[in-house]
């Protein structure tokens, strides 16, 4: 089994404590996507995970064997670089040839595996290149292959498609996608980019302040954020969060009432933040909903669907609607409707995700 | 059509006053060479009559064919290649681990042990006490000793850490996580991309070996260990107050300064060479490609 298990996990430089303790197990075969904005130490998770960072204290343990004192080479791991991190000097094939050479792997063998990964890779026209002689697509691809020749039991990934144009980016996403179908490696891909996380991940690690916020499938937490956090970091545009008060049958929001499921007199009164994802409401009511009046800032067309950028009361708010080819009818939105069962509720105190009816 | 003009008034003046400084530096820096051949290849009359300013007067060979008829001179010529080329991969063998180490952040103490190499570029122990040291380390008139004494410079640790430093600490990282340890680091990933800076570095010890006159005047006695250098100071200090050699000059037509510029010709041709050999590693953006920016 070559699951990853972090139990834990500190990492401090000096006084100064940048991950607190996280715990985290990956299945074999896994993609598991460590998500957050900058800083908020998945870099550093990866890092510990790779050996190029000591862990302050904590178990790490790769294929039920604790490496926390093992070093990088022999861990059975290997690491694409956001900045792809390719020997200049070296041609594709001889770059990718480094590591097996390192350890010493028969001639015959390793151009045979260099053979079969660039085949995989579309790399074998370019075998005889040099790095600064290959696209930026290229460059991360064969980045790629020199972890994958090695066939390690973990592929690691520091935001290998950060330095990527936006169409480059799609593709080499799905390419990836399609690699781990194939190659069943487990993988740990840090990324600051939620559609990343969203697309490539069995399961997604949101990350904030050196704390997991919130661990699960991609729509698990697409659809039920642990917190405002999680809330507002998945999606886009992220989810409308406003102040509001509880009702008996919602929440009141400005001088508007959502219309809410499950709510009950029970909770009413209690201040609570109400979350609305930009892509759940409709321009027209179309089941249980409430309308919500907002005064329209800006349409934003995308094509096949438009950003409003709308206010109500104090809070700013962003919605997603269908243009259908045609933007015109949208610039005189003066309501939107809300689904009752669609929207989403968080203390406002602590942000963290509340249950009602339970 | 407008045509923009791009430069302004104080930009040519600029331009024609920075023209006018490198031509008067190149003039002052190539004219020794061609004054010491133009004497090298002229006659030793007209070399004493200081007639000899910039091509050779009465032009002969006399000079090189007296110098190379003498075997103290081939001598002292394969001395200072022992002495470049035993000297140069000595030093490198010390400059490049040692700038390695310097320059990685994880080695323990590395703030002093820079300090202290630095120290050692504006103080050092100074003529007697190195000589003494030199003397009870047995080095003294060995080849060898001259050798090693002089393998570690602290300017070119520097130098080269400098270099080793901004080396993209990704490349180490993916080196390390490819299986390769800190030698397999060093000389399979540093030194390839390093190759301008150990260049010129090879380049200054290349140099400064050649030319290397004083520790070799002081720490050698015999004269089968002498290099080109003292060989030519012990000429010019010899061949000027030789009656017989001034006998010998006469009928032949060579002087002392002919000789002297002969053998400096003579000195001078073997680092000419060495240069454009080196230079190709001087090449641009190696690490391009390596790493995004």
């Amino acid at each position: 089994m070559s699951g990853v298990n972090l139990s834990g996990i500190v990492k401090a430089y000096g006084a100064l404590q940048v991950v607190h303790g996280i715990d985290l197990d990956v299945q074999e075969k896994e993609f598991v996507v460590l998500v957050g904005p900058s800083g908020c130490g998945k870099s550093t998770t990866l890092r510990m995970i790779a050996g190029l960072e000591e862990i302050t204290s904590g178990d790490l343990i790769i294929d039920g064997r604790r490496i926390n004192r093992v070093a990088p080479k022999d861990r059975d791991v290997a690491m694409v670089f956001q900045n792809y991190a390719l020997y200049p000097h070296l041609n594709v094939a001889d770059n990718m040839a480094f590591g097996l050479r390192i350890r010493r792997m028969p001639k015959a063998e390793i151009k045979t595996t260099i053979d079969d990964v660039a085949e995989i890779l579309g790399l074998t026209p370019y075998l005889d290149r040099r790095p600064a002689d290959l696209s930026g697509g290229q460059r991360q691809r064969v980045a790629m292959g020199r972890a994958i020749v090695r066939h390690p039991k973990v592929f690691l990934f520091d935001e290998p498609l950060s330095n990527l144009d936006a169409k480059l980016r799609t593709q080499m996403r799905a390419e990836i996608k399609r690699l781990h179908n194939r190659l069943g490696v487990t993988s740990i891909y840090v990324t600051h980019d939620q559609v990343e996380a969203m697309t490539l991940a069995d399961r997604i690690v949101v990350m904030n302040d050196g704390n997991i916020e919130q661990v699960g499938t991609p729509m698990e937490l697409f659809n039920n954020p642990a917190n405002t956090f999680v809330a507002s970091f998945l999606g886009s545009p992220p989810m409308n969060q406003m102040k509001g008060t509880m009702t008996a049958t919602g929440a009141t929001v400005g001088d508007a009432e959502i219309l809410i499921d499950g709510a009950s007199a029970a909770n009413a009164g209690r201040d609570v933040i109400v979350g609305i994802r930009p892509e759940h409401v409709t321009l027209t009511a179309q089941g249980p909903s409430s309308a919500l009046p907002i005064s329209l800032d800006l349409v934003e067309p995308l094509g096949s669907e438009a950003l409003l950028h709308a206010r109500h009361g104090d809070n700013a708010m962003v919605f997603k609607a269908d243009t259908n080819g045609d933007i015109s009818h949208l610039s005189g939105v003066g309501e939107v409707h809300v689904p009752s069962h669609l929207v989403k509720l968080f203390d406002a105190e602590t942000g963290q995700a509340l249950t009602l009816g339970a | 059509m407008q045509r923009w003009n791009l430069y302004s008034q104080g930009d040519k003046f600029f331009a024609i006053v920075v023209s006018i400084l490198i031509g008067m530096f190149t003039v002052a820096t190539l004219y020794p060479f061609i004054y010491i051949a133009a004497v090298s290849f002229s006659s030793g009359f007209a070399a004493q009559a200081g007639k000899v300013v910039l091509t050779p007067i009465d032009a002969t060979l006399e000079a090189y064919g007296y110098i190379i008829s003498d075997p103290k001179f081939w001598i002292s010529y394969r001395n200072t290649f022992i002495y470049t080329i035993g000297g140069t991969i000595m030093s490198l063998l010390f400059i490049i681990p040692g700038a390695y180490a310097l320059s990685r952040p994880q080695l323990k103490g590395r703030r002093f042990f820079n300090l202290f190499i630095a120290f050692t570029m504006w103080f050092n122990a100074g003529l007697i006490p190195f000589f003494l040291n030199m003397r009870d380390l047995n080095l003294l008139d060995s080849m060898f000793g001259i050798i090693l004494a002089f393998a570690v410079n602290a300017f070119n640790i520097i130098l080269l850490r400098n270099f080793f430093e901004a080396i993209p600490q990704s490349f180490e990282e993916a080196a390390r996580m490819d299986g390769a340890n800190d030698f397999q680091v060093l000389w399979k990933v540093f030194v390839p991309l390093s190759k301008p800076a150990i260049a010129t570095i090879t380049l200054f010890c290349i140099v400064s070996r050649w030319n290397g006159f004083f520790w070799a005047m002081v720490l050698l006695q015999s004269e089968d260990k002498i290099p080109l250098q003292v060989f030519l100071r012990h000429t010019i200090a010899t061949l000027s107050d030789d009656d017989e050699f001034a006998i010998v000059q006469t009928a032949a037509g060579f002087s002392a300064e002919t000789v002297t510029a002969a053998i400096i010709v003579c000195s001078i041709i073997p680092v000419l060479i060495v240069y454009p050999f080196i230079q190709k590693y001087f090449e641009k953006g190696i690490l391009l490609g390596g790493v995004k920016e």
